[in-house]
């Protein structure tokens, strides 16, 4: 393919990704990363290195917002990164061998699947907070984990965060996800931080996002130094989703968030099943 | 009595030890960084383009990249003006911002006196390195 239009078209589908992943709630990655792998035929490591750097750069866009907003934990965040990037360099590095063992269709079957588990999470209605009533475990009370979020009403909420183990393993098989798959993997992380560290909805969302950069940075910093990362492709990719994720979050206020929810996330749901498809040899 | 004279129990370290200002210089550090990173991005792109009308990519012939996957190779890229090691720095830079707020977590916990806290960031920061000088190097 030409160059001009390989680059044209790439940064169109990071955009569309970009604009699908910030109005769903995913991240354009799980977008662009099978668009890249079913109507481009990239390679896998490769379509996995450029989704972690558009991971990077939206992630790197609403970060900043939540920083400023004083909705990030930074304590938390940085609790709960020492399992997620372990978890990405160990992904980041099994994406390799499994490519040099030719288990590529494997890889694509697990994506897809993975694709197709993130939906149920983004379709939860997020309406109750579970923070306030957590009773901290040893560790939490040791680190300090815990703090005061501030509502748009005024309203304060005190929460300090619970069961910390199994936050860890959760937190950890997200990283793996993300390092593997080269998706932000936000939605096993907040889970994570709202179902066990029982922490209010958008301290976790804020804080998911500040973990995100740091995970998906030890992921693509694996796989851009085992040389899997391709600028020509990448650079695009992020300028797309970048320019998707500014015009979503744009027009998200006008927009009934579960109704577009339910609008894109069949859309997800097709590319997973055409990526299992493709693992098993069938499209 | 039965009464002994322990000293009591240092509070446990609270967020409000992180200052305010922590948050705002992090966003600084993050929008700067991917500000800085893309437009590398346009200006490599571009001059790729203007000067590859023709080129044509595949994913085998696309490994233009790799020589600039050393320090000095990167360097020698970046004198010469190639748009690809351009490229690979905006890639590097975009790599390096949540590094950059690791950096600047350790040090606000470590002026904090968070002890515990730092050598969680400390870590963090260390295997981030790791990956990206050791384990990515060593499975190319």
């Amino acid at each position: 393919m030409e160059l001009l239009l390989f680059v044209l078209l790439i940064f169109l589908a990071g955009a569309g990704a970009g604009l699908v992943g910030s109005l769903t709630g995913l991240g354009g990655a799980v977008v662009v990363i099978p668009v890249l792998l079913i109507a481009f035929d990239v390679p896998f490591p490769i379509a996995a290195g450029a989704g972690l750097i558009t991971v990077l750069a939206t992630s790197t866009t609403t970060g900043a917002a939540y920083l400023r907003e004083r909705l990030t934990d930074l304590r938390i965040g940085m609790f709960l990164e020492i399992a997620t990037v372990p978890g990405a360099l160990i992904g980041a590095s099994l994406t390799v061998f499994l490519t040099h063992a030719d288990l590529d269709r494997a890889l694509l079957i697990a994506l897809g699947a993975v694709l197709l588990a993130t939906i149920p999470g983004a379709l939860r209605r997020r309406t109750q907070d579970a923070g306030g009533a957590a009773r901290p475990d040893a560790r939490s009370s040791r680190l300090g984990l815990e703090g005061t979020y501030v509502d748009e009403a005024g309203l304060s909420t005190d929460y300090r965060a619970a069961r910390t183990d199994p936050a860890l393993g959760v937190a950890f098989g997200a990283g793996l996800v993300s390092g593997m798959f080269g998706i932000g993997g936000g939605v096993f992380k907040v889970i994570s931080m709202e179902h066990y560290l029982r922490l209010p909805m958008k301290v976790a969302t804020a804080t998911s996002n500040f973990m995100i950069g740091v995970t998906a940075a030890a992921g693509a910093g694996v796989l851009l130094a085992a040389g899997y990362v391709d600028p020509v492709l990448a650079a695009p990719a992020a300028l797309g989703t970048t320019a998707g994720a500014l015009l979503g979050s744009r027009i998200l206020p006008g927009l009934r968030n579960q109704t577009v929810r339910y609008l894109f996330l069949p859309l997800i749901a097709v590319l997973a099943v055409e990526t299992i498809l493709r693992g098993l040899g069938w499209a | 009595m039965g009464v002994t004279n322990t000293p009591p129990a240092p509070p446990p370290p609270s967020r409000e030890r992180i200052p305010e200002e922590a948050y705002a210089r992090m966003a600084v550090v993050l929008r700067v960084g991917l500000a800085l990173s893309l437009l590398v991005f346009l200006g490599a792109l571009t001059a790729y383009l203007a000067l590859h009308p023709h080129a044509a990519w595949t994913s085998s012939a696309s490994d233009v990249w790799r020589p600039y996957l050393s320090f000095l190779g990167l360097l020698g890229g970046l004198r010469a003006g190639s748009p690809v090691a351009y490229l690979t720095l905006g890639i590097l830079l975009l790599v390096a911002t949540p590094l950059v707020r690791v950096l600047s977590g350790l040090y606000y916990f470590e002026k904090g006196g968070e002890r515990a806290m730092a050598g969680i960031a400390l870590t963090v920061f260390l295997l981030l390195l790791f990956g990206l000088f050791v384990l990515g190097p060593l499975i190319r």
